[in-house]
């Protein structure tokens, strides 16, 4: 699939006026999580949880600077960045991600007889659809809906770590966070000349062109 | 005020009344005073063309110059405002046709501009609506541009001593000033409407000017000598206004997010600094008709 914002890199803005210190230094924060490390999960659960973040949102493989999810869910638990809300089914999010990886793990050993991270894509993505469907209900799940934890732990805080990664920004366009500078020409279709060019059909080379200045402006 | 105060210094003569009538005979003194107040109204055009040059040029770029009649008023205002800096060096009592014409031009030019604002908001969906007039193309702006023109051509009236539409120069400069007046309180209480007033200074605006309005259209209606002081004052309360205005929408500007270092941001979407001395201009211009009528101002 070709690019839809070729040649913007939102990381170019880094120096500019859009960012302050503290924006500098959030975003900074972002990019260097170590991708490998975790220090709430045990090893077994890391691995299952590195499994399920490649099959929830697979980056493409050149990507230089992926973001590295599991880790960033593993940072989130262990810090207890909790969303300040919680369906009253569920246990705490960390004890809910404990109980699902390793009731993934064990569903899958009781399926496959291997572990999650040793499934192949196509297997990995049938035991989520079916944690999705509500239809896992091995005893290591000890009464949380598989459903639930698919859908109020899995989907939110894996896709909230990736929307949150700077690589994530360049692949739809956004320009991080508007601190301090935000954006002035504010109708539809325009565009400041520190936001994002997007190629639609014929005009790919001028949206490059507009791209490399995004940092110049 | 250097400037105006340098203005003032060529009526050496006591207060006379001066009526449109007298205004007609070429005594020399009077004729002075004349054109004393029509360069003053001169004046008052080109700070009105200055505000507009400067509005509208960061308005429309903001705006990308999208339609290239964006760049009309920035014309316009230039030449107004090069018209009226040459206005106010003239002494001589005489109309300069040249002025005139950049004047009548800037009216016309207001008042295609105010129509195609007008357009510009009612084609936006939900129509007439308070968000319309709030985030769409300022009503305002380009009524602005067509009082400077509406000035310049009465203070090159005033020259002559001429009449407009039968009424002396300085009733019909009184007139318009009232008028400006009253629709920049319009445009200012829209705006600071939309700012909620967070700032108690943001009331000012909407509360001084119309006090020397009224003054100067009672002045006008009676000819009154105490409403005149009063009025006399209450402009020049208006005028250091609008000049403060810049002050404190620089204040504004420094309070948003980034404030000055972000000036890209502030500078545009912030409080507009060149907005407040349109009451300036209007009030100079309301000064100027008050001389005219009442003598110069010896206060």
């Amino acid at each position: 699939m070709p690019e839809r914002f070729p040649g913007y890199d939102v990381l170019a803005k880094r120096r500019t006026q859009s960012w302050n210190d503290q924006t500098r230094r959030v975003i900074e924060g972002r990019l260097t999580v170590d991708p490998q490390a975790h220090s709430f999960f045990d090893d077994a659960e890391w691995r299952t949880l590195q499994a399920v973040c490649e099959r929830i949102i697979p980056q493409p493989p050149e990507r230089q600077r992926p973001a590295p999810l599991a880790a960033m869910v593993d940072e989130k638990m262990a810090t207890n960045a909790a969303d300040g809300y919680r369906d009253a089914r569920m246990p705490p999010m960390g004890a809910a991600w404990r109980r699902g990886l390793a009731a993934l793990d064990a569903e899958a050993l009781a399926r496959h007889r291997r572990t999650f991270a040793e499934l192949a894509p196509a297997e990995a993505d049938g035991m989520l659809s079916a944690a999705q469907g509500g239809l896992l209900a091995h005893e290591a799940w000890a009464g949380m809906s598989a459903e639930l934890f698919f859908k109020q732990r899995v989907i939110p805080d894996i896709v909230g770590a990736y929307y949150a990664h700077p690589a994530a920004w360049n692949e739809i366009g956004y320009g991080g966070p508007a601190a301090p500078r935000g954006y002035v020409r504010l109708d539809f279709d325009r565009r400041d000349p520190w936001e994002a060019s997007e190629a639609r059909p014929g005009r790919e080379a001028q949206a490059w062109r507009e791209n490399q200045r995004v940092g110049r402006s | 005020m250097a400037r105006l105060a340098a203005l003032r210094r060529d009526d050496a003569r006591p207060a006379q009344r001066l009526s449109a009538r007298i205004l007609r005979f070429p005594v020399p003194a009077l004729r002075r005073e004349a054109t004393r107040a029509a360069r003053q109204t001169n004046l008052a055009a080109a700070v009105l063309a200055l505000s507009v040059l400067a509005d509208s040029g960061v308005e429309h770029y903001r705006g990308s110059f999208r339609n290239r009649a964006m760049f009309v008023p920035l014309g316009a205002a230039a030449l107004t405002l090069a018209a009226s800096l040459l206005g106010v060096a003239d002494d001589r009592p005489r109309r300069h046709p040249g002025r005139d014409g950049v004047y009548a031009l800037a009216a016309a030019v207001g008042a295609a501009g105010l129509a195609f604002h007008a357009y510009n908001v009612g084609k936006r969906p939900g129509r007439l609506s308070w968000h319309n007039l709030f985030y769409g193309a300022p009503i305002g702006a380009p009524a602005a541009l067509m009082f400077a023109g509406a000035l310049g051509r009465l203070a090159e009236t005033a020259r002559d001593g001429g009449r407009v539409f039968g009424l002396p120069a300085e009733r019909m400069l009184a007139a318009v000033s009232a008028l400006g007046l009253a629709g920049a309180v319009g445009e200012a209480g829209l705006l600071h409407f939309r700012g909620a007033f967070q700032n108690p200074a943001m009331v000012l605006p909407v509360t001084m000017p119309p006090v020397a309005a009224g003054l100067l259209a009672a002045t006008v209606a009676t000819g009154s000598r105490p409403l005149g002081r009063a009025a006399r004052l209450w402009l020049k309360l208006t005028t250091g206004l609008g000049l403060a205005g810049v002050g404190f929408h620089a204040f504004g500007v420094h309070r948003a997010m980034g404030g000055w270092r972000n000036w890209r941001q502030n500078a545009i979407d912030g409080p507009p600094l060149p907005a407040p001395p349109s009451f300036t201009g209007l009030a100079l211009a309301g000064l100027a008709a008050l001389s005219l009528m009442l003598g110069p101002d010896h206060a």
